[in-house]
C-alpha cells in the first residue's frame, strides 16, 4: 500500500509545482479534444438536426447505423484511421500519422455519432405543442426550424458535453494515431497507460486526478443542463 | 368587408379509420364570437387547428376574407392566432415569449411598450413578470403569458382551445377580461372551445355543437342521462342521490338521455303551490353569469348530483335576489325534457 500513498504524495507535488511533463500531456489533451469537439459540433449538430427534424425514406435505417456507431470501440476507429493515414494508406500524403491533428480527426469519427444521435434525439424529444405554438404565432418554415433548434439548445449542449467526455477519456485512438510521443502527442490517457506500465504511479495518479476533475466539471454541467431541459 | 371572415366549404379531415371531421358549410362573420361545445373526441380541437391554419384539411376549402387559405398562407396564418389548451412557453423570459410573434413580423420598434401593455391586459405586472424565466411561473400565469403573446399581435381572429381548463377561477375571469378588451379594441373575432358552459356564455354570442365530427345546431340545454325507471302512467323517473325524483314523459329507452332547455325551467324561493309541473326540486345556486347573446342571466343550480343551468331574466334575478349559495327550487314540466 505504501507505493500508492507515495504515488499520491508525489502526484500532489507534480500538480502544484506545475511539472512541465505532466502539464504537457494536459495541454496536448486539451488541444486534441478542443479540435475534435469543435469539428464534431460543426458537422454533427446540423446533421443531427436534419435527422431529428425531417421525415424521409430510410430515416429509421440511417438512425440505426448512427446509433450502432455510438458503441464503436476506440481501437477500431484507431485501426481504420491508421490504415488510411499511414504512409501506405490512401491518405498517407497528408502526414497526419503521429500528429495532434491526426488524433483530433480520428476522434471526430469516434464522437461524431454521439453528437448526431443525441442531437437528433433532442430534436425528436421537443414538446409536441412547440410546432403548433410556433405556427400559430406566425412562424415560417425557416423560423420554425431555427426556433426548434434554439428550444433544444440545452439538450444539444448535453450531447456536446457527453461527446467531449468520450473524447477526453479515450485512449485507443490517442495511442494508435498519436504514438504517445513525449512532449508532442502524449495525452493524459496515454501518459497514464505508459507510466503505469513503467511502475511510475505518481504522474499517472496526478494525471488521473486532473482527468477526474475535468470529468467531474463536465458532469456538473450536465446535471445543471438536465434541470434546464425539464 | 363584403366577404365573411371565414367561409368553409366541404371541409373534411380524417384520423385513420376511426374519425372523420365533416363540415360541409360554416360561415363566421367579422367580429363574431363563436363558441363550440361538444363531448371529448367530437372533433372540436381538430376544427380549431384547421381554422387556425395549423393543419391542412384532407378535402374542402377555407376561404379567409374571400381568399382560399391554408397552412402555407403566411398572411392568413399571421391574422389568426391560437391558444392551446395547455399552452407551451418558449424556454426564454416572459418578455421574450410575448415579443416572439412581434419579432417574427419585424415589429420590434415599439415591442417593449406593446409587451408591457399585453401583460397588463392579462393581469400580470410587467415589472414583476417581464424578466421571469418560463419555469418560474404557475400554470395559470403561464396560460396568461401565452394569451398575452397572442393579444400583443392584435389578431383578426383569436382561437382558444379550452382556455380555462387548466386554470383557477380567478385566472379564467382575467382571461375573459383580456379577451373582451381585445375584441373591443381590435374588433377581434373569437372562436372558442370550452366545456365551461357558463364561462363560454359570457364571451360568445353564438354557440354551435360538435357531435362525432359534425357541426349540429346548438340546442342550449342540460343533458340528463339515464338510467330511468318506469313509473305509472307513461312516465319515466330518475331517482337522485338525495331521494328527489326527476319525472319525464316516457322515452324510447330506459338508458336514454334527455335535454332540458334552460328557458323551460323556472326558479322559485319557496316550493310553488297549485303548480301543474311535476318537477319541483330543491337545489343550491353554484354559479351565475351574464349571457352575452340574450342579456339574460344563466344560473347554475346543483340538485343532488346534477347541475342544471337555468335561464332567468336580469330583472327576475334581481327581484329574487339570486346569489351563489342560495337555496332555491327549480320547477319544470315532465314534457320539457326532450329525448335524444
Amino acid at each position: 500500500m505504501d507505493y500508492i500513498w507515495q504515488g499520491l504524495q508525489q502526484a500532489a507535488v507534480l500538480i502544484f509545482t506545475l511539472d512541465p511533463e505532466t502539464y504537457s500531456a494536459v495541454i496536448t489533451t486539451l488541444k486534441v479534444t478542443f479540435t475534435s469537439i469543435t469539428l464534431s459540433v460543426i458537422i454533427g449538430v446540423p446533421l443531427g438536426f436534419l435527422l431529428g427534424y425531417f421525415n424521409f425514406p430510410g430515416k429509421k435505417q440511417l438512425r440505426m447505423v448512427v446509433d450502432t456507431l455510438l458503441a464503436i470501440p476506440t481501437v477500431v476507429v484507431g485501426l481504420l484511421v491508421y490504415a488510411f493515414i499511414s504512409r501506405r494508406g490512401p491518405l498517407g500524403w497528408t502526414n497526419l500519422l503521429y500528429t495532434v491533428p491526426g488524433i483530433a480527426i480520428a476522434q471526430v469519427f469516434l464522437i461524431l455519432p454521439i453528437v448526431i444521435s443525441l442531437t437528433a434525439t433532442a430534436i425528436e424529444g421537443l414538446d409536441r405543442r412547440l410546432r403548433p405554438t410556433l405556427r400559430s404565432l406566425g412562424a415560417g418554415r425557416v423560423q420554425l426550424a431555427l426556433t426548434s433548434l434554439h428550444e433544444a439548445r440545452f439538450a444539444v449542449l448535453i450531447a456536446v458535453i457527453t461527446a467531449y467526455g468520450r473524447a477526453i477519456s479515450e485512449v485507443g485512438i490517442a495511442m494508435m494515431i498519436g504514438g504517445n510521443i513525449k512532449w508532442y502527442t502524449r495525452t493524459m490517457t496515454t501518459a497514464i497507460t505508459l507510466e503505469t506500465g513503467k511502475g511510475q504511479f505518481s504522474m499517472g495518479i496526478a494525471l488521473g486526478v486532473i482527468l477526474l476533475l475535468i470529468v467531474f466539471l463536465l458532469n456538473s454541467a450536465l446535471v445543471l443542463l438536465r434541470r434546464r431541459t425539464t | 368587408m363584403s366577404e365573411p371572415l371565414y367561409r368553409v366549404e366541404g371541409l373534411r379531415y380524417s384520423y385513420g379509420k376511426h374519425f372523420d371531421l365533416d363540415v360541409p358549410e360554416l360561415v363566421i362573420e367579422h367580429g363574431e364570437s363563436l363558441g363550440i361545445v361538444g363531448p371529448n373526441g367530437s372533433g372540436k380541437s381538430t376544427l380549431l387547428n384547421l381554422l387556425a391554419f395549423i393543419d391542412a384539411p384532407d378535402a374542402g376549402t377555407i376561404y379567409f376574407e374571400g381568399v382560399p387559405s391554408g397552412p402555407e398562407s403566411l398572411e392568413a396564418r399571421r391574422s389568426v392566432t391560437m391558444l392551446l389548451q395547455v399552452s407551451y412557453l418558449l424556454k426564454r423570459t416572459v418578455f421574450e415569449n410575448v415579443a416572439y410573434g412581434l419579432r417574427l413580423r419585424g415589429e420590434m420598434q415599439d415591442a417593449s411598450e406593446r409587451v408591457r401593455e399585453a401583460l397588463s391586459w392579462v393581469g400580470l405586472s410587467p415589472d414583476k413578470f417581464a424578466r421571469r424565466m418560463w419555469h418560474e411561473l404557475s400554470g395559470g400565469e403561464a396560460q396568461r403569458v401565452a394569451l398575452a403573446s397572442r393579444l400583443v399581435l392584435r389578431p383578426k381572429v383569436l382561437v382558444l382551445d379550452e382556455p380555462t381548463a387548466s386554470v383557477d377561477r380567478q385566472s379564467s375571469y382575467l382571461i375573459k377580461d383580456a379577451i373582451d378588451r381585445c375584441r373591443r379594441m381590435f374588433n377581434t373575432s373569437l372562436i372558442i372551445v370550452s366545456h365551461d358552459y357558463l364561462w363560454l356564455n359570457t364571451v360568445t354570442d353564438k354557440l354551435v355543437r360538435m357531435e362525432e365530427g359534425r357541426l349540429v345546431e346548438y340546442v342550449a340545454g342540460n343533458v340528463i342521462h339515464g338510467p330511468w325507471e318506469e313509473t305509472g302512467e307513461r312516465l319515466f323517473a330518475k331517482r337522485l342521490s338525495d331521494g328527489q325524483v326527476i319525472v319525464s314523459a316516457r322515452g324510447t329507452s330506459l338508458q336514454s338521455s334527455a335535454i332540458l332547455n334552460p328557458s323551460t325551467i323556472t326558479v322559485a324561493l319557496e316550493p310553488p303551490k297549485n303548480e301543474s309541473a311535476l318537477n319541483i326540486l330543491k337545489g343550491r345556486i353554484l354559479n351565475m353569469s351574464d349571457e352575452v347573446s340574450t342579456e339574460n342571466v344563466l344560473v347554475e343550480v346543483v340538485v343532488a348530483q346534477i347541475h342544471l343551468n337555468v335561464r332567468v331574466t336580469k330583472s327576475s334575478a334581481v327581484r329574487l335576489q339570486l346569489v351563489p349559495g342560495k337555496e332555491v327550487w327549480v320547477v319544470f314540466k315532465a314534457t320539457s325534457l326532450q329525448w335524444i
